[in-house]
């Protein structure tokens, strides 16, 4: 059951603020609770007071910003991200990956914001979302900054983000020419055993640039230096691609992996190899779909 | 004495004002306060689907969904879906192709198939597999479950029964 | 469904598709739980349990959560001195509230009543136990190893009359029960043998999840005890609440609303005993409602290590077969010793066998209690018979449907002295799966195809009462002690009441499952329902109308009056007259009954036990992922062999629901321990089938009028079910040529399969590797 809890519903950014400070420190933002109430039910955290954010103007919504960039309130639900004309459009690996993400209840609930600050090993924004060099923007009563993904996910469970901080929004730099974003996994219980996020530009046939990210191996979603190298320079359409992906492959038999309910390290470092091959074909089926 | 919080919401239609711990779920608000038992909680973790109910349209986790979120806003439950005593379609589906056995799931699942009917009226077979993905049933295996869904969806009328009877096309397999 | 019969047709409406009788009730959350149930004054537990898997509890501190507010009571076993703690229907060994150890992770130790449930789950948390760790075991092989840690220091009271007194023997501190069955000269046989087949298979730990978790409400007054539960077996629960609190039966009222979800899980005693001494200590009736991932700490299936041979003739005839069994049975030995003996008695499968000899011990460990849950031993012995007869099929160049054919007793047969011949024509169901699989059709590339079998001596006990209430109106009172738990049992029932008594379906009204209000059954269970609480109302239905026929004779014949019993009354002379008349008649006005009773028990057609034989008889077509290991099931077959299927929708429904629950224990659901942990103890982790991982379902119902039942009606529910994990076992060797021998069949496990698979196709190719099927 829900231990006994305060709530405040403030209205305004300034307002949640200020309400996280009046507790002295017992307290924790709240949106769609999908994780934080589990969590609560458990027994794993006694929260005082819970203020709940999902009121917060500065929370909500999808827009470009005039720089191209896509931002996204922390506080929208993963189901209007899926059904977002804006994300289907200008980001369609991660409409996608918000359409597989649960149950249809969790992503009705659920915000993208809270996701993040949980930082579930196995969380699927979270890998995309680091492929695609996104940022958090977070908030407390001294100030804003804003983080890259890596340095925002931090550990198991376990994020950059202050007791006192909010998290604000979600940015994701646009497209460059020539660019494709992809996301695949492998699920085969309640969350995924292995996915990987690809990031990469076709100019003139060639691989040029190429971010990977694997999700659910490691304690984090992780950046794979030695994976995006071994796809420079590659023809994305021809022969050479075979040898750079199992290039790539290879890289991938050295990341930190632990063992859990869907397997070996070894396994699900497999399985990363085998998503990583689906998912360089579909970033480059995108890269080549805009150019 | 512990804080208490007024929320105003609908419920199959009637308006309510509640005084309510925060911490009470909207399953605990309904079962408890309002007697409708029809709700059911199982896994009590957002997996099994048993107490979908639906707010504003959408269905959510009664079990983990806090009443104060309703605050507001229309809810929708298993007691809600017959009118005038008539059992709604997919009710009626669920009737004639016997999709429950010991009913444990079955408000749920009924909610789940209204909120998939209701935002897509002749989903394919497929559509409806997916749709109550996160719905479990322990023992029904499912099948007469899809079968009454499409049964109970526009297309279910004439084409729907046809295709049930034609099998699974888009069954892929155990995965 | 496609339904074949050759069984003469029985009264309406009997053998008939009806709607369901709960159906309104359930699609409309009308339906009542024992979940559901309020009344004035109830008060609400909490369980503190046990974080040790073994340990001894030094202290006990109560006294933070008896100061809190809002709490009425806080018991420990040292509250209880006037009840008897141990209970078990077999062995009585399992404390209703931890006694001076504690014995598995979960293990009740404090009980918590107070006003709401919230207010008793704050309190638990303020409960402070001291424990003194104790080494553990937590799994067979670990508690029969030199120096492991002994659970039971004394064996528990063997309780009477059980069926299986023989089995209860301790040939080693932490050996629970240990059944043998055996017949012939295996040693020779094995000897003789042109093939003998060797393998040890595993069957893992398996949680029911009954959707509705365990609970149960209980209520005192003036010393008599009205429990309300969510279980399957009410005069078993009965009978140890009766024991435990010193109580004539009689005085023990246990009532069974609907139930959510059983599957064998809710059998026998759980959690009423403690409800019921909170209940006592608190004055008020109380409700101890468990969560889900308590419920995994109540109650599992028992995981299984079988070590088999099986010896051939060069035609593919069995000669021999000998299994060593252990049963991982956890902390308790609750309903185990008869899964043991279950195990030992289903591994023969339903062959001709000349010699046979099986051992199984049931195991205590320091894991949740073991008990038993659908297929009961059968599947667990099953994956390993069935996967025996594909191995030597393709070595002896057989086609396996072809090589059961030879090996499956005939009608009548019996599998071993003195047991019922088998009624079941396993040849015909052979081929109408092979029919619906498509036997013979060319295959994909990597897909294969497999039918296995299982044969379960089912039914338990027959002992079984029913009463049926002939009213004024002619509409008729049927009162029984089977719980409907979903299988539809309202229904079936009805159906047969209805048919006996030539009365319209919508004159019935069943009362189920109420101790004090129906009279006894001995369980829900081992598919025994239809079959033995169908022949009770038989019974009592018939004793109605011979009453009914005598009371026409009596009241309305005069003279030479012809009486002649038709459907739903009785013709005198020239006159109809329905049993409701007869009724008035009889009394001499408006008003009266009768009554009707049905016994059944070990003496005429149910004397040769078991009372029928449960044959399973599935088929799928499956293939791999071979860069993932991830397995398809393309298609699941199954033949519902019930002799007369008295509701042919719900004998579908039992068999898909079973195939599907079967194809979630091939391929995922296994409860996994840790340093002792239960790892996965949550829905979030135990992942049971979803909708999308159903296949294509065919179902045959096969109706000889060969059981025992009403009409030649037997059993079902669970044959369709242990099979499967063999069946895909087999499909994958002939499809991807791996072997797979431990449930449940994970991505990884069948990963490495395939690598095992390539590395000897290398070997065998001169250490050149095989190329292009298990790559990333």
């Amino acid at each position: 059951m829900i231990p006994r809890f305060s709530l405040v519903r403030p209205h305004t950014l300034d307002e949640a603020l200020a309400a996280f400070e009046a507790t002295g420190g017992d307290a924790a933002y709240l949106a769609g609770g999908t994780e934080l109430l589990q969590v609560m039910k458990l027994g794993f955290a006694q929260i005082g007071t819970l203020i709940d954010v999902k009121r917060v103007p500065d929370l909500k919504g999808i827009e470009r910003r005039p720089d191209g960039w896509l931002r996204l309130g922390a506080a929208v639900t993963h189901r209007e991200i899926e059904r977002s004309e804006l994300v289907r459009h200008e980001l369609p690996a991660l409409a996608g990956l918000e359409l597989h993400l649960a149950n249809a209840r969790v992503r009705n609930a659920g915000t993208i914001g809270g996701n993040l600050a949980f930082a579930e090993p196995h969380s699927d924004p979270a890998t995309f979302l680091l492929a695609c060099g996104a940022t958090v923007l977070l908030a407390s009563p001294s100030g804003r900054r804003e983080l890259p993904i890596d340095e925002f996910v931090v550990g198991p469970l376990f994020t950059a983000r202050e007791a006192d901080e909010v998290m604000i929004s979600v940015q994701v730099p646009p497209a460059a020419a020539g660019e494709g974003r992809s996301y695949d996994k492998l699920a085969f219980f309640e969350r995924p055993a292995a996915s990987v996020a690809v990031r990469l530009t076709v100019r003139d046939g060639a691989i040029t640039a190429a971010t990977v990210a694997v999700g659910s191996v490691g304690p984090v979603p992780a950046l794979v230096a030695g994976a995006a190298e071994a796809l420079l320079g590659a023809d994305a359409g021809g022969d050479g691609l075979e040898a750079a992906v199992t290039a790539a492959s290879g890289a991938l038999a050295d990341i930190e992996a632990e063992a859990d309910l869907n397997g070996s390290a070894d396994y699900k470092r497999h399985l990363a190899a085998v998503l990583l091959r689906r998912a360089v074909a579909a970033a480059i089926r995108e890269a080549q779909a805009d150019a | 004495m512990h804080e208490l919080v007024t929320i105003e919401l609908s419920v199959n239609g009637v308006a309510r004002s509640l005084l309510i711990e925060p911490r009470e779920t909207l399953a605990e608000v309904l079962r408890d306060r309002l007697g409708l038992t029809g709700t059911k909680v199982s896994c009590d973790a957002q997996v099994c689907g048993a107490c979908t109910v639906l707010v504003d349209g959408l269905a959510m986790s009664a079990c983990t969904y806090l009443a104060v979120d309703a605050d507001g806003r229309a809810v929708r439950t298993v007691e809600g879906l017959a009118t005038d005593g008539v059992l709604a379609p997919v009710q009626q589906a669920f009737v004639d192709k016997a999709a429950f056995q010991c009913g444990f799931c079955t408000s749920g699942m009924l909610m789940a198939a209204t909120a998939l009917l209701e935002d897509n009226p002749t989903p394919t077979r497929e559509e409806v597999v997916r749709g109550l993905e996160g719905n479990i049933c322990r023992c029904t295996g499912y099948v007469p479950i899809v079968e009454a869904v499409l049964a109970a969806s526009r297309a279910g009328d004439a084409a729907g029964a046809a295709r049930i009877e034609q099998g699974s096309e888009n069954s892929g397999g155990a995965r | 469904m496609k339904r074949v019969t050759t069984r003469p047709t029985p009264p309406a409406p009997i053998g008939e598709a009806v709607p369901r009788r709960d159906a309104l009730a359930k699609v409309t959350g009308a339906a009542q739980f024992t979940v559901d149930l309020g009344m004035p004054g109830l008060a609400h537990a909490k369980v503190v349990r046990s974080p040790y898997p073994h340990a001894r509890i030094l202290s006990i501190d109560t006294a933070a959560a008896r100061a809190h507010p809002g709490v009425i009571a806080v018991v420990t076993a040292a509250d209880l001195p006037d009840v008897e703690l141990l209970y078990g229907h077999s062995i009585a060994d399992h404390p209703l509230i931890a006694t001076g150890k504690v014995r598995f992770i979960g293990e009740p130790v404090v009980g918590v009543v107070a006003e709401d449930p919230v207010t008793a789950e704050e309190a638990a948390r303020l409960v402070s136990v001291e424990y003194e760790a104790l080494a553990y075991a937590t799994d067979a092989e670990a508690a029969l190893a030199e120096g492991a840690a002994i659970l039971h220091e004394k064996p528990g009271e063997q309780r009477p009359h059980r069926g299986f007194e023989e089995d209860i023997r301790r040939t080693h501190p932490n050996v629970c029960s240990q059944s043998r069955q055996h017949w012939g000269d295996v040693e020779s046989a094995l000897a003789g043998a042109a093939l003998v087949v060797e393998g040890e298979y595993r069957y893992p730990r398996c949680y029911a999840y009954a959707m509705e978790p365990y609970n149960a409400v209980a209520s005192w007054d003036r010393g008599e005890l009205t429990v309300w539960t969510s279980g399957q077996h009410p005069y078993m629960v009965r009978e140890d609440l009766a024991r435990c609190f010193h109580l004539p039966l009689a005085s023990v009222r246990v009532i069974v609303p609907y139930v959510g979800g059983g599957y064998g899980s809710k059998s026998y005693t759980k959690v009423e005993p403690l409800t019921a001494a909170l209940a006592l200590r608190a004055g008020r009736p109380v409700r101890l409602a468990l969560s889900i991932e308590e419920s995994i700490l109540t109650t599992r299936g028992d995981g299984a290590t079988i070590r088999l041979r099986t010896g051939f003739d060069s035609d593919g005839r069995i000669l021999a077969r000998e299994a060593t069994i252990l049963l991982d049975s956890g902390a308790y030995a609750e309903n185990s010793p008869l899964v043991g003996r279950k195990a030992a008695n289903r591994l023969g499968g339903p062959y001709r066998i000349p010699a046979l000899d099986v051992t199984c011990s049931t195991v205590y460990t320091n894991t949740v209690p073991g008990s038993s849950f659908r297929g009961f031993g059968a599947p667990q012995v099953t994956l390993a018979g069935e996967t025996q007869l594909d191995e030597a099929a393709e070595r002896l160049g057989i086609d396996p449907v072809e090589l059961r054919r030879r090996n499956v007793l005939r009608p009548g047969e019996s599998a071993w002295p003195g047991v019922r011949g088998i009624d079941a024509d396993l040849v015909a169901d052979l081929d109408l799966a092979a029919d619906e699989l498509g036997w013979a059709a060319p295959l994909p590339p990597g897909h294969g195809r497999a039918i296995c079998l299982s044969a379960s001596d089912a039914g338990s006990e027959p002992v079984t009462t029913s009463v049926v209430r002939v009213h004024a109106d002619g509409s008729i009172t049927v009162t029984c002690g089977s719980t409907e738990i979903g299988q539809g049992s309202s229904t079936v029932l009805a159906q047969i009441a209805a048919g006996e008594m030539g009365v319209p379906l919508d004159h019935v009204h069943l009362l189920q499952s109420d101790t004090s209000a129906v009279s006894f059954d001995r369980s829900t269970g081992a598919s025994r329902t239809t079959t033995l609480m169908g022949l009770a109302i038989q019974s009592a239905a018939r004793d109605a109308r011979s009453q009914l026929v005598a009371w026409a004779r009596e009241s309305l014949a005069t003279g030479d009056d012809e009486v002649v019993e038709m459907p739903g009354g009785v013709r005198v002379g020239d006159k109809v007259h329905g049993w409701g008349a007869v009724v008035k008649a009889w009394f001499g006005g408006a008003m009266g009954e009768a009554i009707g009773r049905g016994y059944l028990r070990r003496a005429g057609a149910t004397e040769v036990m078991p009372p029928f034989w449960e044959v399973g008889c599935v088929g799928v077509e499956a293939s791999v992922d071979e860069a993932t290991g991830e397995i398809a099931v393309h298609r699941l077959v199954t033949v519902g062999d019930v002799g007369c299927a008295v509701n042919p929708q719900l004998v579908e429904a039992q068999d898909v629901g079973a195939a599907i629950m079967g194809l979630g224990m091939a391929l995922r659901e296994e409860l996994v321990y840790e340093d002792g942990t239960l790892m996965n103890g949550n829905l979030f982790d135990y992942r049971v089938p979803r909708a999308p991982d159903v296949p294509e379902f065919r179902s045959v119902i096969a109706e000889r009028g060969d059981g025992v039942g009403v009409y030649g009606a037997k059993g079902g529910g669970e044959g369709s079910l242990n099979p499967v994990a063999a069946a895909i076992s087999n499909a994958l060797r002939r499809g991807a040529g791996i072997e797979l021998r431990e449930v449940p069949f994970t991505p990884e496990r069948v990963w490495k399969a395939i690598q095992e698979r390539d590395r000897a196709r290398s070997a065998a190719h001169g250490g050149h590797a095989v190329q292009g099927e298990a790559g990333t």
